[in-house]
């Protein structure tokens, strides 16, 4: 008991010491002034009619691309992870390419298709093309962007949680009605925590994402607390500027809790070997892939064929690794440190929030999301006041603190993570091994963490593709002569020539992609050879 | 469950915490070294870098930099300048113009040091304290499309009837509009520039985020012509854009066009001051502003007799609004509030 206590305090204390202490320190600065105890930064909050446009603006774009997922999420959800859709393995893949690169990547490649020299304008005319890009520039592209890079929460949330129903459930449920009667009355009401919780997870990224906004200039609050920085240097208004966010974070937080949280771990304990039973789509299978396809095409293979035709030149991708290959090899040795020790804290915390182990879960969980959906530039100068001292050079000067930027940003992900895998692992499991005279930390060696490698090893991916592309947070904190790979293709953006740019958002796309794709190809193949064994 | 503990054990968990362990020590071994510099820059990195490229080749010096981007509006590294105020980690600030040097000079960040390499740089150019100077400048230019009849030649054309609604400015509360805003401010006074400002909005002014998109608009023929930086024009021009770039108010009694010098700053309380200081005169040569002059970025040389390309006016052929630049860094500050009101923020 002394042991589970300890070590989960110590990584409760680690998610407080290095994701709190930095907002509190931005906090205390924002009320303190001259010397003195003041409330300045908070007056002129909210009082201008800009503000509340801005605020509209966020709420609107947000709620607008939650909706969209959600509306194309979970159709395609249930259709690759529960339907016999032909190449749906190939397809989950396909969609999940845009929430793997930065989403700027793929607004570049819509404004490189849709630009004035583009393909577009040369298939359908100078004109069309202007329109088209003026459409682009503004509310609908970021619509557009966010929703082709969020989709995949969406999908991936209904795919996974849709293996909790139990199949037995929708088996009695066909004894008096088809698949659609079952899916309407059964599955989905079933799998809605998880789909509620993939669009509140959207809502918190659409709502602080600032790239895809100011790259298609369209005004959103984030840039409000952008000003304060850019324009004014005042670190104080800047903080107070994202209370607004702090707070829909909080809201968003509040009705997971309210609604959600008992229904999300009530989740059934389904056997693995437990076949699923397949909807099979007959007649619609063609129309259905025919549809996907075209989806697919548009969606996601478009802008990044855009980029690829741009950069189409073995000069270019020379020219491009020559400028960039340091970065590259950084931005990968980073994100393998990003992800483990992610992994690392996030199982713990996963571990503490899924088993409710200890009465502080729920605070630690509130911690990461919170600090998940914190604009990074708040977090950015935070980790700055709170390290760059002389005590603590030896950290701020050097590239742990990415690290630690990657930790406070991201431990959410990996957290719930293991806490949705943990829900699928019984209780029993672990008392049995209590009984056995197992102390907690071999139960955790043994026992959870085996049983638990599928998610564990889910959960080093996402947080090795977000730690990879990551860029605002590393662009304020990153030790000079350390830059990643997205921070380089952001400071090359300007007056660079167009088809470097392309080549290396073309690198990093591959850079984030292949090696999980590779992963999942080597699973996949190890899973098919024990099959093979079994049988 | 038997094959799972036996196969998977507690052994993988161990040897995952020795991988994340060796790597995680071997961050600090680019920790920085006694010998080395550290620059942050807000000039495009397309263009510095090759400078601090040579530089390195040339002194044996390292040099480890950090770049601003476009996003966060050449702003990024001075926030963090300020930020790391109490605990400086640069040597050096390669500001893309004077007021963000002048503005570090007023909070305490900058500290004083006169280079032999800008001795000839005229005085105009130069704090004369000695806590910023200034190199290498971009001209406040108007980007016109080529095929207009008649071309608007001052920046009192943004108010003037016949441009009404043909006229884009970037966004005036970052960059160098701001910079040029102000100093109209100091130059005219608040009355006649608060009623220029008012004028330009009744000529129905477009306002675009930064001056590449103003370019970008006159060169799709969006807009018939805006106020740039002259690397802008350039640039434009360079990719066969049916643009031309004319210098406002060269008239005999008008006003000039305003200069924009790149201002190089010694960080006070700088771990490296030696070699920061062969790093600014290193940026303060004729050679340095050569190189910027016949890069894609056409800086104008601001040390007398430097070689320049043909489309670059030599600095002693322009006539140039006469600013104080400490007195302009005042202003910016100053006139924030208003610039915030009049774009209806």
């Amino acid at each position: 008991m002394t042991a589970k206590r300890t070590i989960l305090t110590g990584i409760f204390l680690l998610v407080i010491v290095l994701g709190l202490f930095p907002i509190l320190a931005m906090i205390a600065a924002s009320l303190h002034a001259d010397g003195r105890w003041t409330f300045d930064s908070y007056q002129g909050l909210l009082t201008s009619r800009r503000e509340w446009a801005l605020l509209r603006h966020s709420f609107v774009l947000a709620a607008s691309v939650s909706l969209l997922t959600a509306l194309f999420g979970v159709p395609l959800g249930i259709l690759f992870g529960k339907t016999d859709f032909p190449m749906r393995r190939f397809f989950t893949i396909a969609f999940t390419v845009p929430l793997m690169i930065p989403p700027y990547i793929t607004a570049i490649g819509w404004a490189d298709f849709l630009g004035a020299n583009g393909l577009f304008a040369k298939l359908c005319g100078e004109a069309a093309a202007g329109a088209a890009y003026n459409l682009l520039f503004g509310f609908t592209g970021c619509l557009f962007v966010l929703f082709s890079t969020f989709l995949p929460v969406v999908i991936l949330l209904t795919m996974t949680s849709l293996k909790s129903v139990h199949p037995r459930l929708e088996d009695a449920g066909r004894l008096v009605t088809g698949w659609p009667g079952v899916l309407r009355r059964i599955t989905v009401p079933l799998i809605l925590p998880s789909i509620l919780f993939g669009i509140i997870l959207v809502f918190l990224l659409t709502i602080g994402e600032f790239g895809v906004p100011n790259f298609l200039r369209y005004d959103v609050f984030v840039l409000e607390s952008f000003v304060q920085f850019s324009a004014f240097y005042n670190f104080g208004a800047a903080t107070a500027a994202v209370l607004p966010l702090a707070l829909f974070t909080v809201l968003a937080l509040l009705i997971e809790w309210v609604f959600l949280r008992e229904r999300f771990h009530e989740v059934q304990t389904v056997p693995e070997k437990a076949a699923s039973p397949v909807i099979e789509l007959g007649g619609c299978r063609t129309g259905s892939f025919v549809w996907t396809a075209v989806f697919c095409l548009t969606v996601v293979a478009l802008p990044l064929t855009v980029l690829v035709g741009r950069s189409f030149s073995v000069s270019v991708y020379a020219s491009a690794l020559a400028v960039a290959s340091d970065s590259l090899l950084r931005s990968l040795v980073y994100a393998v440190l990003g992800a483990s020790l992610l992994s690392l804290v996030g199982f713990f915390m996963g571990y503490l929030v899924g088993r409710q182990a200890l009465p502080f879960w729920r605070t630690a969980d509130t911690l990461t999301i919170f600090l998940f959906a914190l604009p990074s530039a708040v977090i950015g100068i935070g980790l700055i006041s709170l390290w760059n001292r002389p005590l603590t050079n030896f950290i701020y000067g050097s590239s742990t603190m990415i690290i630690i930027g990657y930790l406070v940003k991201y431990a959410a992900l990996t957290s719930r993570i293991t806490a949705s895998t943990l829900s699928m692992i019984p209780q029993s499991m672990e008392d049995a091994g209590e009984l056995a005279g197992l102390g907690w930390m071999r139960r955790i060696g043994w026992i959870v963490a085996p049983m638990a490698r599928k998610g564990l090893l889910g959960g080093w991916l996402v947080g090795y593709v977000f730690c990879l592309r990551d860029l605002e947070t590393t662009m304020i904190i990153y030790p000079p002569g350390h830059e990643t790979l997205p921070v380089r293709i952001m400071t090359l953006m300007a007056n660079s020539p167009p088809e470097r740019i392309a080549a290396l958002c073309v690198v990093m796309a591959c850079a984030t992609v292949v090696p999980p794709a590779l992963a999942w190809s080597l699973v996949s193949l190890k899973r098919g050879g024990r099959n093979h064994e079994t049988h | 469950m038997k094959p799972i503990v036996v196969r998977y054990g507690i052994r993988p968990l161990a040897c995952f915490f020795v991988l994340i362990a060796i790597p995680l020590t071997s961050l600090h071994c680019g920790k920085n070294s006694a010998n080395e510099v550290i620059i942050y820059v807000s000039e495009d990195q397309v263009f510095s870098e090759p400078i601090l490229n040579d530089f390195r080749r040339e002194t044996g010096i390292p040099v480890k930099a950090v770049f601003d981007t476009e996003e966060s509006k050449s702003t990024g590294v001075m926030n963090r300048l300020i930020a790391e105020k109490g605990n400086p980690q640069a040597d050096v600030y390669w500001a893309n113009e004077p007021i963000r040097a002048e503005v570090l000079k007023q909070k305490g960040i900058a500290a004083p040091y006169f280079s032999p390499a800008a001795r000839d740089i005229p005085e105009k150019f130069k704090d004369p304290e000695g806590y910023w100077t200034g190199f290498s400048a971009r001209v406040r230019v108007l980007i016109v499309r080529a095929a207009l009849a008649e071309k608007p030649q001052s920046v009192l054309s943004y108010v003037d009837p016949l441009w009404n609604g043909r006229g884009v400015i970037a966004n005036p509360l970052f960059g160098t509009t701001t910079v040029e805003l102000a100093a109209l401010f100091v130059l005219w006074g608040d009355d006649r520039a608060k009623t220029f400002m008012t004028g330009m909005k009744k000529n129905n002014v477009r306002i675009s985020t930064s001056n590449g998109e103003s370019a970008d608009f006159v060169a799709s023929g969006q807009s018939d012509f805006s106020l740039v930086d002259s690397d802008d024009a350039v640039n434009r021009m360079r990719q066969g854009k049916s643009v031309q770039m004319i210098y406002p108010d060269q008239g005999s009694g008008e006003m000039g066009c305003m200069v924009v010098p790149n201002a190089v700053l010694l960080v006070n309380g700088a771990p490296h001051p030696a070699q920061a200081k062969k790093l600014i005169d290193y940026l303060l040569s004729k050679e340095t502003e050569r190189k910027l002059a016949f890069a894609d970025c056409a800086q104008v040389p601001l040390h007398p007799s430097v070689e320049t390309p043909p489309d670059i006016r030599a600095i002693d052929r322009l006539s140039t609004i006469p600013i104080n630049y400490a007195e302009v860094a005042r202003k910016v500050l100053e006139i924030q509030p208003y610039l915030k009101a009049w774009l209806g923020y």
